[in-house]
């Protein structure tokens, strides 16, 4: 297939699929806490009405910087379905591609002018101590694999079976990753209820729906890496089965968990990481 | 037609280009990648900033002091 149809197929479905398993999240939680909640569908389609809504720079926002953080989150996680689903890159480029998002949330929230968005903008400070976990993951996919690449990452599992099974505390570190990043998360300071919706308060009308669209290709692909490189070479079907059941088991998480406090939420996530690298790192030299 | 809207066409008719020659024509492959990463966020930038509904004139002035007047 020409590179730029493969691209473009695969942004479509990351946003589609990305969509309709954030509507399924938001379903999943509401029917634990006893609520019917929305349609599956309607993540998509308020993605897409949002681009119709009457739309307005409040006078606080630091232009042009409010409207191009929205862009450059855009272009992050294109560049990550361009190194993940596409082309099988490096997991050192998603690395950054994660690293990056961490400043959007920064940004997006400084240039707003909100206090809402000035205090997650701080927080997402904070928790960028979160992304050490993924950075120990990959350190010991490469321990175990000798690798960062994500298609010999691949191989290497066709040949000797899923990493989940051979360093399940590493998959545990990631999937941690996940949740931190998941809606409604335990972890997630910096879109706490106290802040509206953090970084994204004051972005509303046109730029949300933009927002909405980028996050539900970064959900895609969160998702899409962890089945990848901890369950190996899958098939769609297994893709599909694979994604559906990390967003019933977030969506139970966030459902039944609180929202802990911005230093308890980094604690908590550094010492998960600590306690999985020692025990990863002695199963693979011991 | 104001200068948003102007900016807004170009960015869009240009994306379009781009990406359609991109998907007809074969290219290296860091130009493909280039393409993709600068147009497809601009044509979504462009669609949006050009479908997006205003403010009335008269009501133009209050909403960009909404909603966190004076802070």
């Amino acid at each position: 297939m020409n590179l730029m149809i493969d691209i473009l197929v695969n942004v479509i479905i990351a946003f589609l699929a990305g969509s309709l398993i954030l509507g399924l999240h938001r379903k999943i939680m509401a029917r634990v806490q006893l609520r019917p909640g929305p349609p599956i569908v309607q993540y998509l389609l308020h993605s897409l009405k949002f681009f119709f809504k009457e739309s307005a720079i409040p006078r606080t926002a630091s232009m042009p910087f409010y409207v191009g953080i929205v862009v450059i989150l855009a272009v992050v996680w294109i560049i990550g379905v361009i190194v993940g689903p596409v082309s099988h890159g490096s997991l050192l480029i998603l690395f950054g591609v994660y690293a990056i998002y961490k400043i959007v949330e920064h940004n997006a929230g400084s240039s707003s002018g909100s206090p809402y968005g000035k205090m997650s903008c701080v927080r997402a400070v904070l928790s960028a101590a979160t992304e050490l976990p993924l950075f120990a993951a990959i350190a010991l996919i490469y321990f175990k694999t000798g690798t960062m690449n994500i298609g010999e990452i691949i191989a290497y599992q066709g040949a000797h079976g899923p990493l989940a099974l051979s360093i399940p505390l590493a998959a545990l570190m990631f999937f941690i990753l996940i949740l931190t990043k998941s809606p409604y998360s335990p972890f997630a300071i910096t879109k706490a209820k106290e802040l509206i919706t953090g970084f994204e308060t004051e972005h509303f009308g046109f730029l949300r729906g933009f927002l909405m669209f980028s996050e539900s290709i970064a959900w895609y692909v969160m998702l899409w890496l962890f089945l990848t490189i901890f369950f190996g070479p899958l098939s769609a079907i297994w893709y599909v089965v694979g994604m559906i059941v990390i967003t019933f088991i977030t969506g139970f998480v966030n459902a039944t968990t609180p929202l802990l406090n911005p230093n308890h939420s980094v604690m908590t996530q550094i010492t998960i990481a600590g306690a999985c690298f020692v025990g990863t790192l002695l199963m693979i030299f011991i | 037609m104001d200068k948003q809207k102007i900016f807004c066409i170009i960015l869009l008719i240009l994306s379009v280009v781009a990406i359609v020659y991109a998907c007809i024509f074969p290219l290296a492959t860091w130009i493909v990648y280039l393409i993709a990463i600068v147009f497809i966020p601009g044509f979504v930038l462009a669609l949006g900033l050009l479908t997006m509904a205003k403010p009335r004139k008269e009501d133009a002035e209050e909403r960009v002091k909404e909603p966190f007047t004076g802070y």
